[in-house]
C-alpha cells in the first residue's frame, strides 16, 4: 500500500495581514497556491515567510484577509480540524513516544481502528525507509532519520496540505542535498499539495514548482525557479537569489525598446530598456557571472555586449573559475568560466581583456538611492 | 634520619591539602547523617529509657507502635492528608503552570510570585492566619481544613517544578500535536503532560515528604479525632521518652527510602532534582 492523496486542493491567501502588536510581520499577502504543486516561501528571516507558514497550519490567526484551503474558509478552523501535515523545524517528534508511535499519532487522533493504523503506519515507515528502526526512541536517531520520521507522520494522515518549516535547516550540506531529493521524490508520489519555508535559495530552486519571495512581510515576486532565477523583477530579488554582478550606471538614451547605458568608467552598452525607464535616470546593472564570457571568440562577438578591462585575480573553485576583471572607475565585474570545455588557459593576471554577455541577460534597475 | 630526608615513594602521594579536605567532607557527612542514622539502633533497644549505646536487642518498642491505636490512625490522618493536599496541589500546579508559562496577562510576575510566598513565609505567621480564617469556616479541627492547609504549603513546590518543566518543553511538541488533529485536552493528555511527569513527581515527592513531615502549621489546626503523625509523637514524647519515638522514626525512614528508590527506579529521581 502507498500513501497517496489523489484528491489534491489549492491554498488561497488574499490580502493575509499579520501584526505583532505594532509590527507588521505579513503586510497583504495574496497567492493562489495550485492543486499538487509545490511552493517555497523564500526570504531573509523577518520577512514574514515562517508567518505566513503558520496561519495557514491554524497556528497563527490573520488580523485580516482570507485564507482559503480547498475553497473553504479556514480564517476560523482550528488547526486540528485542516487536515494538514507539518515538518517543523526542530521537527517536534514526541519523545516520550516510539517512531511508530509518532507516526501513528495523527490516525490515533482520528480515532481510526487499529489494524488501519497498523497497516498505514507501516505502509509510511517504508515509504521513508525506516521500518527498521520502528522501535526506536527519536533520542537515538540521527537527524536525517528524525526528519524522515517528522516527515512520515506528516503524511501519514493523507493531509490535503503539507508544510515544512525549514525542514533541512538542521541538517549538513550533503545530507541536506539527499532529503530535497527525497522530499521532492516523496510529493511527488503522494501528490499532495506542499508548502514549504526556506532561507535557502539553492534549497527554493531545487525543490520548488514556483517561488515566492518574499521582503519584509511582502510578496515581492512568484515564478518558477527559472523565472526569479532568470528574471528577478528587484534588485532585492536578484541579490537574494544567486550570485550576482552589480555596476553603477546612467541612462543616455531610451528608444524603440533599447536603452543605452554608460557605466562609472565610461564604457557605453545597450541593453533591452524595461518599462519605467527613462533618460538620465540613475541605474544599477546586474548580470550573473555565468552569463558573462571573457575573451569570447570572434565569431560569437556579433549581437554581444562588451565590455573591456583588466583581469585582476582568478579563483579557481574546481568545477568552475571566476574571473575578476577591474572595468575602470574602482569596478569589478565577475565572469564565470567552466573547467571542463577545455580551453583552459586563462589568460596572464593585469593583461587586458574583453567580456561579452547576451544584452538581454544584463538586468536593469531603477538606483535606490 | 630525619623522615623528609626519604626518597619520595613510587606511588602518588596524596597533598596534605586534598588530605585535610577528605576529611571535612567526611565530618561534615556524619555531621548530617549521624542523627539520623542513630535514631536506628536505639529503635531495636531493649532499654526503657534512651541510651546510647543500647545494652540489649529487642523489638518490643515496634511491638508498641501496633499496641497503641492513636499512632496508627495518625500515621493514616498524615497519609491521607498528603496524598490530598499533593493531589490538588498537583491539578491546580500544572494548570497555574501552563497559565504563567504559556500566557501572558498582567500581573503575571507578582501572582507567580504570590504562589511562592508560603516557602520564605514563616510558617508560624501562616498558621495563625490560617487557623483565623479556618475557624469561622467550620473548618477547624476538620480533615478538609487541614488538607487545605497543607495545599498552601505544597503548592510553590509542584508549581515550582511544574514551571521550570514546562518552560523547557517547546511549544512545537503542542502545535505538532495540534496539526496532527488533537484538539487542546488531547494535545495536553497525549503530549504536554507525559512530558511534563518526570517534573512533577518530583515535585510531587517534594509535596508528599513537606506534607507529611508538617508541624506548625497542622499544630493550629488540630484537635482530638484529627490528629497528624508529627503531633501524635510530640504530645507522646512530652509524657513518655522511650525508644517508641525511635521505632516510628526507623519505620518512617525506611518507608522514605523505599519511595525514593521507586521514583528513581521510574523516572531517574537524582535528574530531577540536581542537575
Amino acid at each position: 500500500m502507498m500513501i497517496s492523496s489523489s484528491d489534491a486542493v489549492g491554498v488561497d491567501l488574499r490580502g493575509v495581514r499579520k501584526w505583532y502588536g505594532a509590527v507588521p510581520a505579513v503586510r497583504d499577502v495574496s497567492l493562489a497556491i495550485r492543486p499538487g504543486e509545490i511552493v517555497s516561501f523564500l526570504g531573509p528571516s523577518g520577512c514574514g515567510k515562517t508567518t505566513t507558514l503558520r496561519m495557514i497550519a491554524g497556528l497563527e490567526h490573520p488580523d485580516a484577509g482570507e485564507i482559503r484551503i480547498g475553497g473553504g474558509l479556514v480564517n476560523d478552523v482550528a488547526p486540528w480540524k485542516r487536515n494538514i501535515g507539518m515538518v517543523f523545524q526542530n521537527y517536534a517528534l514526541f519523545p516520550h513516544m516510539s517512531v511508530a508511535e509518532n507516526v501513528a499519532f495523527g490516525l490515533a487522533m482520528r480515532r481510526e481502528g487499529r489494524a488501519e493504523i497498523d497497516a498505514k503506519v507501516a505502509a509510511a515507515m517504508a515509504q521513508v525507509r525506516l521500518t527498521p528502526l520502528a522501535d526506536r526512541r527519536p533520542s537515538q536517531l540521527s537527524g536525517g532519520q528524525r526528519q524522515r520520521v517528522a516527515l512520515a507522520r506528516a503524511i501519514v494522515t493523507r493531509p490535503s496540505v503539507l508544510l515544512l518549516d525549514e525542514p533541512l535547516a538542521a541538517l549538513d550540506r550533503k545530507l541536506r542535498e539527499q532529503m530535497q531529493v527525497e522530499i521532492r521524490q516523496l510529493q511527488r508520489e503522494v501528490g499532495i499539495t506542499t508548502v514549504f519555508v526556506t532561507h535557502d535559495q539553492e534549497e527554493a530552486l531545487t525543490l520548488s514548482d514556483r517561488v515566492v519571495v518574499m521582503e519584509a512581510g511582502r510578496v515581492v515576486q512568484t515564478g518558477t525557479p527559472a523565472e526569479v532565477y532568470e528574471r528577478p523583477r528587484s534588485r532585492f530579488v536578484s541579490d537574494f537569489i544567486g550570485f550576482t554582478n552589480a555596476v553603477a550606471g546612467r541612462i543616455e538614451a531610451v528608444e524603440g525598446g533599447t536603452a543605452t547605458v554608460t557605466m562609472r568608467s565610461g564604457q557605453t552598452i545597450r541593453v533591452p530598456a524595461e518599462a519605467g525607464l527613462a533618460a538620465a535616470q540613475a541605474v544599477d546593472l546586474v548580470v550573473r557571472p555565468e552569463k558573462v564570457e571573457l575573451n569570447p571568440p570572434a565569431e560569437a562577438r556579433p549581437g554581444r555586449a562588451l565590455v573591456s578591462g583588466t583581469l585582476r585575480h582568478s579563483v579557481y573553485t574546481g568545477a568552475v573559475t571566476y574571473h575578476h576583471v577591474d572595468i575602470g572607475a574602482g569596478e569589478t565585474l565577475i565572469a564565470m568560466a567552466s573547467n571542463g570545455d577545455g580551453h583552459g588557459e586563462a589568460p596572464v593576471l593585469g593583461s587586458p581583456v574583453t567580456l561579452g554577455f547576451r544584452p538581454e541577460n544584463m538586468l536593469v534597475f531603477a538606483s535606490a538611492v | 634520619m630525619a623522615a623528609h630526608d626519604l626518597p619520595a615513594p613510587p606511588l602518588r602521594t596524596v597533598p596534605r591539602g586534598e588530605r585535610l579536605l577528605a576529611a571535612y567532607v567526611a565530618l561534615v557527612i556524619l555531621f548530617l547523617a549521624l542523627p539520623v542514622l542513630i535514631v536506628v539502633p536505639l529503635a531495636f533497644s531493649s532499654d526503657v529509657s534512651l541510651t546510647f549505646p543500647p545494652r540489649g536487642v529487642s523489638l518490643r518498642w515496634f511491638a508498641n507502635i501496633w499496641a497503641r491505636p492513636e499512632f496508627l490512625s495518625a500515621f493514616a490522618l498524615s497519609a491521607a492528608v498528603a496524598l490530598v493536599a499533593t493531589g490538588i496541589s498537583m491539578v491546580a500546579g500544572v494548570l497555574a503552570a501552563i497559565a504563567f508559562v504559556r500566557h501572558t496577562f498582567p500581573g503575571r510576575d507578582a501572582l507567580l510570585m504570590l504562589f511562592m510566598t508560603p516557602l520564605v513565609f514563616p510558617a508560624i505567621v501562616l498558621a495563625a492566619a490560617l487557623a483565623l480564617v479556618m475557624t469561622p469556616l467550620g473548618l477547624l479541627r476538620s480533615f478538609w481544613g487541614l488538607a487545605l492547609a497543607h495545599v498552601v504549603l505544597t503548592l510553590p513546590y509542584i508549581l515550582r517544578t511544574a514551571v521550570a518543566t514546562l518552560s523547557e518543553i517547546d511549544r512545537s511538541y503542542q502545535e505538532a500535536a495540534h496539526t496532527l488533529g488533537a484538539d487542546r485536552w488531547q494535545a495536553f493528555r497525549h503530549v504536554t503532560l507525559p512530558m511534563l511527569r518526570p517534573g512533577l513527581l518530583a515535585g510531587a515527592t517534594f509535596a508528599l515528604i513537606i506534607s507529611f513531615d508538617e508541624f506548625t502549621v497542622s499544630m493550629f489546626l488540630v484537635g482530638p479525632g484529627v490528629m497528624t503523625l508529627p503531633l501524635e509523637m510530640y504530645n507522646y514524647s512530652e509524657f513518655t521518652l522511650d525508644p517508641t519515638l525511635a521505632a516510628i522514626s526507623t519505620v518512617l525512614l525506611a518507608l522514605t527510602c523505599l519511595a525514593i528508590l521507586i521514583i528513581e527506579r521510574l523516572v531517574g529521581l537524582g535528574k530531577q532534582f540536581g542537575g
